[in-house]
């Protein structure tokens, strides 16, 4: 869309000219397009193409930023912002720009054979994935399927001579379904998210969001009190996301991370193993550099209970006197440069999921949360989230359980952990198999 | 940002197949935010968001196109692919636009993109400070500042040409209290459909003080039980629990898809005969406010429920149609990369004719909820739950122990019916909510009210 080396060059003149030291640009475009289908028949179709640039460069000390999604813009105008945005900014709070890694892995994130997908097989695919569910069970009433396919592309080119271009691209695939009796109402979802679309059983995912749908009708509470809990794949990955940022360096530096200081200590059971792997062929959050330009590679962060690292990008690693661990990446091309986790995954343990259950022989499988963008406070730990799932009795799962809550630390939580299933599962970048957790607290009746 | 001959051309190119009707959206959106993180600015960022969306529908089938390449032969070309997947009968030849007309409910005094922006570091220190000064036990800061000038073009096939400019801005103060082992946080977002001078009408020492405060008093405090209990949930950010609860289950995305338990029911009884609920998109100059919706319908005052009947929904002009009514000026994206769906603006509880005090003296046993935090919902189950930041246990009608983490779930129709008393002290508040078309400004509001047997999820 736009002519980037000759923004770069305007720019970077302009910039030097009026007194900026290291710059940077940095462009990404997007496009994406998805079909939706509802009752046997398409119902919406949507296409995507856009993009922008973010400059950032280093004015008395300080960076500056400005973003724009239009090169229809006077270059003046982005330097003088930036440099306003300079100014106010605190000098001792320093961002790096830099010459990039000596090398950089490859990774396989772009798939040709995703190009090559039409509409037409798109809505043929979200049209199986409906009609599987429906053809399920009779209770069962669509509410809509959706498949979808994009692609991204970011470039980082700044004054020090680093020079990064990386695309990927993606499908997704989606179907919502709720299942109806008795004026109960269960509505579910599944997601495939990946870039190969041979991986996709649209059948399967269909049939899958049904059952969520059909077993889960006809919900309970439980009274409550303290009970173990075995928290599903989705419900932990889901939990774990929501806690990310107490991984991150800079949080602990603010204050906002009780991490600080902790590595090398034990703080979870020695069963947990939580990696942070951006070199997975295929992930979600797979890349060969982050936004700053620092080769990816797989870590460690927790191992066998015990914190290895934080996660770093050039500013946090340059405060603590280590090196960038590759995690410096901006939320979109107009943000800062912030620290964000890459494929985050609970390492799988050796029993199976069944086998789990009968160790844990009383109590709850947890299936679904809800309200963790409320109900979970990262500075504390502490969450209490709305849950749904299902009894265990003598080792297996029997009747469905809605309308009560799970509570907890989440730090607590880590060192309750007692068992660690085999279904790994990655639900976009953070993955994880069932988790059993001892002692958490259950509201209900 | 459109010529109205480039907007006629795109606008007959997207229903050159003959779909019944085509809108486009423009915007332009200067944004401006800086963030103060223990008293430092930690970043300061700003930029320009503009692009265009082009809707295509004919029947129940809609296509969505959009880009920020805004040049005519790149618009004409996604139009023309659009226009491909959406076939239909009707014939357009031209189109006349006709610039609608409509009274501002506010116009800004101080633009922001006139302010020094030294005065919104100053503005932020004041806070971060205050907060500190409050308690020694508060440790941590975070201010954030955001405004927002957003000028947009709704055009579509009927003749429509409506222009608006929406200027907001919107503080976040954070104080995080610490005792060595334990951190807890207080928060408020206070913001409006204003420009700079909304800042002299608030105290941000004030809020700051309030938010420590609230952090002090969360630190010494136990884990909530939990169990059914009832709860009295105090004005403004309350309001959360009619937005999840019953709100969202009253758009007609969810409606036309019979996918909220509130469909079918227009003059049915809904909630208890006290309860009446509105949403107001035109209270001059409030965060949740629009002057025109982003299908080019002005806003309007909603009763969504009058004396516990069920009187209307929030609708957009596709799902509207679908159930056959009009749409409601409810009609919201969070920018031009969203279809726009019906949404909420300013919603509350009217106010009731109890006494606060008297709520309170008449509880035996419960929650007091002081303070809210955010919520959702899932509109066909009506299952909601939302996050309580500062409660006490009422008992024998007095305000006791503070407790902490306290999670309300429940079913919207049940909540409602249960609802036993309304004060009479209304207030809304500032929030964001997130749905299909996006994450959108809106206020949430309610007076003191009490509920009956509601799930409370604690920690004990």
């Amino acid at each position: 869309m736009m002519d980037i080396d000759a923004l770069k060059k305007q720019l970077f003149e302009k910039a030097r000219k009026k007194g900026f030291e290291d710059c940077e640009l940095y462009y990404s475009e997007n496009s994406h397009s998805s079909v939706s289908v509802y009752k046997g028949k398409l119902e919406k179709y949507q296409n995507s193409q856009t993009g922008g640039f973010c400059f950032r460069g280093s004015y008395n000390g300080s960076m500056g930023y400005y973003f724009s999604e239009t090169t229809d813009i006077d270059i003046d105008s982005v330097i003088d912002n930036a440099m306003a945005n300079a100014d106010i900014t605190d000098t001792d709070n320093k961002e790096f720009i830099s010459e990039g890694s000596k090398s950089y892995s490859s990774v396989k994130i772009y798939n040709d054979a995703l190009n090559g997908l039409t509409v037409e097989q798109k809505l043929e695919t979200a049209l199986e994935m409906e009609r599987s569910a429906l053809d399920y069970d009779k209770r069962i009433r669509p509410e809509r399927a959706s498949v979808s396919t994009g692609e991204g592309s970011v470039y980082i080119a700044n004054t020090k001579g680093l020079e990064l271009s990386e695309k990927r691209n993606y499908a997704l695939a989606s179907v919502s379904v709720m299942a109806e009796e008795n004026g109960n109402t269960k509505s579910k979802y599944e997601l495939f998210v990946g870039n190969d679309i041979e991986d996709l059983d649209p059948a399967g995912l269909g049939i899958s969001a049904a059952k969520k749908a059909v077993s889960a009708l006809g919900g309970s509470p439980v009274k409550s009190g303290s009970m173990n809990i075995i928290l599903s794949n989705e419900v932990f990955a889901d939990i774990l996301g929501c806690f990310l940022p107490v991984f991150y360096a800079e949080e602990a530096h603010k204050g906002f991370s009780v991490l600080k200081d902790k590595t090398g200590e034990r703080i979870a059971s020695d069963i947990l193993t939580i990696r942070d792997d951006p070199l997975i062929d295929g992930g979600f959050a797979s890349c060969s550099f982050d936004s700053e330009g620092t080769a990816s590679y797989g870590k460690n962060v927790i191992e066998n209970g015990v914190l290895k690292t934080l996660l770093y990008n050039l500013k946090s690693a340059a405060r603590d006197n280590v090196r960038s661990t590759g995690n410096g990446f901006k939320a979109s091309f107009k943000s800062a440069v912030m620290t964000s986790a890459t494929n985050f995954f609970v390492e799988k343990g050796n029993k199976t999921l069944d086998e789990v259950m009968k160790k844990t022989g009383e109590g709850l499988f947890i299936t679904d949360v809800a309200g963790l963008h409320s109900g979970a406070d990262r500075i504390s730990g502490d969450f209490s989230l709305a849950a749904e799932g299902f009894r265990i009795e003598n080792g297996v799962i029997t009747s469905p359980v809605d309308q009560i809550t799970i509570g907890g630390n989440f730090y607590d939580m880590l060192n309750n952990i007692t068992a660690i299933a085999d279904d790994l599962k990655f639900f976009a970048s953070v993955g994880s198999p069932s988790v059993a957790v001892k002692n958490m607290t259950v509201g209900g009746l | 940002m459109i010529s109205k001959k480039t907007a006629e051309a795109v606008l007959l190119c997207a229903v050159s197949r003959g779909a019944e009707f085509a809108e486009l959206f423009v915007e332009n959106n200067a944004k401006n935010s800086v963030s103060l993180v223990n008293g430092k600015v930690e970043s300061a960022n700003s930029g320009i968001d503009r692009g265009c969306g082009i809707r295509i529908i004919n029947k129940e089938r809609t296509v969505y196109v959009y880009t920020n390449n805004m040049a005519e032969d790149n618009l004409l070309r996604l139009a023309s692919e659009g226009a491909e997947a959406i076939h239909g009968n009707t014939k357009l030849k031209n189109i006349v636009f006709s610039a609608m007309q409509y009274d501002k409910l506010y116009t800004p005094e101080i633009m922001p993109d006139s302010v020094k922006k030294s005065d919104i570091v100053d503005m932020l220190k004041t806070g971060s400070n205050a907060a500190y000064g409050y308690n020694k036990l508060i440790t941590q800061t975070r201010m954030g500042y955001t405004d927002s000038c957003r000028n947009v073009i709704i055009a579509n096939t009927e003749g429509l040409w409506a222009e608006d400019e929406r200027v907001r801005t919107r503080i976040a103060v954070s104080a995080v209290a610490s005792d060595g082992n334990e951190k807890q946080t207080g928060y408020f977002g206070p913001g409006a459909l204003k420009g700079f001078e909304f800042y002299d009408t608030i105290s941000i020492e004030d809020i700051a003080k309030e938010a420590a405060r609230s952090a002090v008093t969360m630190l010494g405090a136990g884990n909530c039980p939990s169990g059914k209990m009832s709860v009295i949930m105090d004005n403004g950010f309350g309001g959360v629990i009619f937005h999840e609860a019953c709100g969202h289950g009253l758009e007609a995305a969810a409606i036309s898809k019979n996918a909220s338990v509130f469909a079918g029911k227009i003059g049915q009884k809904i909630a208890c005969e006290r309860l009446t609920a509105i949403d107001d998109g035109t209270i001059p100059g409030s965060w949740g406010s629009i002057n025109i919706d982003d299908e080019g319908v002005k806003s309007r005052k909603n009763i969504l429920i009058e004396n516990g009947i069920l009187k209307g929904y929030m609708t957009d002009r596709y799902n509207g149609g679908l159930i056959g009514m009009e749409p409601t000026g409810s009609s919201r994206r969070e920018s031009y990369k969203f279809m726009p769906v019906s949404r909420m603006t300013n919603t509350y509880i009217a106010p009731g004719t109890d006494k606060k005090e008297d709520i309170i003296a008449d509880t035996e046993y419960g929650l007091y909820a002081r303070y809210m935090g955010g919520g959702s919902v899932d509109p066909a189950s009506g299952d909601f739950n939302f996050a309580v930041n500062e409660a006490y246990i009422v008992r024998n009608g007095k305000i006791c122990e503070p407790v902490r983490g306290a999670t309300l779930i429940g079913k919207g129709s049940d909540v409602l019916l249960n609802i036993d008393r309304i004060s009479d002290n209304l207030a809304l508040a500032e929030g964001m909510c997130g749905a299909s078309s996006g994450s959108i400004p809106v206020c949430v509001g309610q007076p003191m009210i009490r509920v009956q047997n509601i799930t409370v999820g604690g920690r004990e």
